[in-house]
């Protein structure tokens, strides 16, 4: 019968061996880094909850303005939107684009309820987790996604101006967006 | 030599993400700004427009704007104002819908 100190030295002997295989199919350069080819299932999973779990953590503390319901910040985050985000997360009207079809993970519609668009939240079912939750990836972004960190270059009150323009987003169909979002000479002066 | 690799890496990214986000102050967007087509809430269901939506509130606002400045800019330019049909109907319908 084995005794406990053999079982130990079993144990450390598999967790090594555990870790220089992984070491060396790391470096063997076998795993795929072409967004044209999907992470296996384990890989994705292990991603996806990492990023969710973290961003709820992140997220947690955050104070949502009182004031999101507003026309005024439809109007700046509309703007805001269409400037910087359509691209990859489309509008009313629009089903793909080059971004959507070639970045990987696929970028979420967010002109799609969140039910629609085929995009994990994690646990955050709630409104304020939701809210919070886009907050803080437009405020940080996300690492190696092409999600970009936009707090270093527009203010909290812009990016809660863009997370109140999303809750109204799905509700709107192409000619509504496109009069909120259009920047036009009224809003911030004259050509 | 591992820090070096990285830095060659992600520098170039970092510094691409960075100056293309100097280019999102609002001021750089006017330059090629699209202008609203205001004319399109005349063909909307007004019957299931509720003025006090916010999405409502902002598109008349974002209207009501648009209009004063283009007739601000066609007075000036032409001495006298050229009516938008659309937004006064909008107007119309925005007084018709308040109460």
């Amino acid at each position: 019968m084995p005794s406990f100190n053999s079982f130990v030295k079993s144990g450390f002997i598999l967790i090594f061996l555990a870790i220089l295989s992984g070491g060396l199919f790391i470096y063997s350069g076998f795993y795929s880094m072409g967004a044209d080819v999907p992470h296996n299932k384990v890989t994705y999973w292990l991603l996806e909850t990492l990023r969710e779990r973290s961003i709820a953590r992140a997220a947690a503390d955050i104070q949502i303005p009182s004031d999101l319901n507003t026309s005024e910040r439809l109007l700046s985050g509309g703007a805001d939107y269409n400037d910087m985000c359509v691209g990859c997360h489309l509008k009313p009207g629009k089903d793909s684009s080059d971004f959507t079809i070639g970045l990987y993970p696929t970028p979420p519609n967010l002109a799609l309820s969140a039910d629609a668009h085929e995009h994990a939240h994690g646990n955050s079912s709630k409104d304020d987790e939701k809210i919070k939750r886009q907050f803080w990836i437009i405020k940080h972004g996300i690492k190696a996604s092409g999600m970009p960190a936009w707090g270093p270059t527009h203010s909290d009150e812009r990016i809660w101006s863009m997370v109140a323009f999303l809750q109204r987003l799905p509700d709107l169909d192409p000619e509504q967006y496109q009069i909120l979002s259009a920047r036009g000479e009224g809003e911030h002066g004259h050509h | 030599m591992k820090l070096k690799t990285l830095s060659a890496i992600f520098l170039p990214v970092a510094l691409g993400v960075a100056l293309s986000a100097q280019a999102h102050d609002p001021k750089e967007h006017m330059k090629n700004a699209e202008q609203p087509k205001c004319e399109k809430m005349k063909n909307m269901d007004h019957s299931k427009m509720d003025m006090n939506d916010p999405v409502m509130q902002a598109m008349m606002k974002k209207c009501m704007k648009h209009k004063q400045d283009g007739d601000a800019h066609h007075k000036h330019r032409d001495g006298e104002g050229h009516d938008e049909t659309v937004n006064e109907e909008s107007k119309k319908e925005h007084s018709e819908h308040q109460h």
